[in-house]
């Protein structure tokens, strides 16, 4: 039920709290470095944590087949 | 007299009802043509989704030691170095479609895996040393396909992927989609994608655990067991069961939400489901058990089985990720992400990369990178699993550890890509590397470069 509360809580407060950026004012938000992702030049990186840790997903990298990794 | 007059008034009016006819229809023609313009200078200017072909060439060169090599069953170098190379070309194929191929290869050699057949009469055998079997070296290749489809508005975007990958001993073929929906005006972005993967194995076992009922397919090895004097418990003689399937299935099923908070910080969360079934683990893997006497040639102990896994695996991960653009020279990108398996591991993973812009085309990448993780419940170091247990194994990749990664990177950016090869213009040039360090004997590091042009 505490859970719950606290799930329902953060979401609430996630979309309230949220000011609409319009696209004028998206100039930093669009700054390549301000991407939600890896930069491609770090794809090889990602492919060999995948390799050698057993986690693996949730940040935009494989999350299995195409090699014989954990 | 009348009759001329009455004919000349009659083809006067004719002639009058023709100007007026051809009058109307030129207005008609007129007001057509003006309208039909009309409705075209209205119509909503769409931006194409991707402006020209863009060619990215990303390589890499990776090199890694340790001393607890899986290949050897937990003891021995882990060296390795491989070398990639992938070319990944966008393609806009009318303002709204985008092809994207994803070519690459990579060339590796490894210590550890040379040590499949350690037996080699190059030397003496021994974990620790490299052999010069055919194992010691390999090629993967890869080719992905996407292709993507994007709204009018740009609010909903399609995209299917197939893939196809190979090396030595493995092939992958694997096909996906995913749809994202923006809303909010662009500021909230949710998105689903699922992948299958079917791969499968080419079974290469241990050397001293072949024999031709085995499926030995290893055309260099012509070991022969009589031939070599075994120390240790001399009555070496391993119950080893051949792996009946070599198929490996992947399904993973992924959910994307991202928030722009403010103008300056945005954030996404990302959950990833994945099932896998078949064989899981690696054939070539050995393990050296605690209530079996070791045996030895050489300097190398003798496999008493390879590593067994269950044929199923369910893993979840949650990821999130919060960048701030503080200021014109300061971004900061943070990463957390948690993962847990029905393998009995759990695992952290934090990050946090704070790129620096020093001039209008140059930035710098500091990075650190912790990861942490349980161990599954199969594994035991060398010597220590037991052979009463149905699976086992004594791949470090899967024991408890912990890993820092220090990182710095620089990048050249040139909006208006001056600088040419060909039709393409150089847009920017990345370089990083890393360096990695377990709280084990393992540590490696990699060097990544990223040159990507775009076509005039």
């Amino acid at each position: 039920m505490i859970k719950k509360f606290i799930c329902a809580a953060l979401i609430s407060t996630c979309f309230s709290s949220c000011v609409v950026v319009k696209e004028y004012e998206k100039v930093n938000i669009n700054d390549p470095d301000m991407a939600l992702s890896e930069k491609k030049c770090d794809k090889n990186l990602t492919t060999m944590h995948s390799y050698r840790e057993a986690a693996v997903g949730a940040n935009g990298g494989k999350t299995g087949g195409g090699c014989g990794c954990n | 007299m009348e009759e001329k007059l009455e004919e000349a008034a009659a083809a006067t009016n004719k002639t009058r009802n023709l100007k007026k006819i051809i009058l109307i229809f030129c207005v008609f023609a007129f007001a057509k043509s003006y309208s039909q313009t009309g409705q075209d200078s209205t119509k909503v200017y769409k931006k194409r989704v991707l402006e020209t072909t863009e060619v990215d060439f990303l390589t890499s060169y990776y090199s890694q030691d340790g001393d607890n090599a899986a290949v050897s069953g937990g003891i021995g170098t882990e060296e390795l170095t491989d070398v990639t190379g992938t070319f990944v070309v966008s393609i806009p194929l009318n303002d709204d479609d985008v092809l994207t191929i994803d070519a690459g290869v990579s060339a590796y050699t490894s210590a550890s895996s040379s040590n499949v057949n350690p037996f080699d009469g190059g030397g003496t055998a021994d974990p620790f040393q490299a052999s010069s079997g055919a194992s010691s070296s390999d090629t993967w290749a890869n080719v992905t396909g996407s292709y993507s489809h994007s709204s009018d508005d740009r609010n909903d975007i399609w995209s299917a992927t197939v893939s196809v990958s190979t090396e030595y001993d493995y092939f992958s073929a694997g096909v996906g989609g995913s749809y994202t929906k923006l809303f909010n005006e662009k500021n909230t972005e949710v998105s689903v994608k699922a992948n299958v993967f079917i791969d499968s194995w080419s079974l290469i076992y241990p050397t001293e655990l072949r024999a031709p009922e085995n499926g030995d397919d290893d055309d260099d090895d012509d070991f022969n067991i009589n031939n070599y004097t075994i120390t240790g418990n001399p009555n070496y003689n391993p119950q080893f069961v051949p792996i009946e399937s070599s198929g490996r299935n992947t399904y993973a099923l992924g959910f994307g939400f991202s928030q722009i908070l403010h103008k300056n910080v945005q954030g996404s969360l990302a959950l990833d489901l994945v099932k896998q079934q078949g064989l899981l683990s690696t054939p070539f893997q050995r393990v050296y058990f605690a209530d079996v006497e070791n045996s030895f040639i050489e300097d190398f102990q003798l496999a008493d089985d390879i590593e067994r896994l269950p044929d199923n695996r369910f893993k979840i991960a949650v990821g999130g990720r919060l960048n701030w653009f503080l200021n014109e020279r300061f971004t900061v990108r943070t990463f957390y992400r948690y993962y847990t398996d029905d393998w009995g591991i759990d695992s952290h993973t934090a990050s946090l990369e704070v790129p620096i812009k020093i001039a209008d085309k140059f930035t710098l990448y500091p990075s650190y990178r912790f990861y942490t993780q349980t161990a599954a419940d199969y594994f035991a170091p060398a010597n220590k699993n037991l052979s009463t247990s149905e699976f086992y194994t004594s791949d470090h990749d899967l024991s408890q550890y912990s890993a820092n990664q220090f990182g710095f990177g620089v990048s050249y950016t040139d909006i208006f890509a001056k600088a040419h090869i060909w039709k393409f213009g150089l847009k920017s040039i990345d370089v990083k590397f890393y360096q990695y360090d377990r709280d084990t004997s393992f540590s490696s590091n990699i060097i990544t470069a990223g040159f990507k042009f775009v076509m005039d």
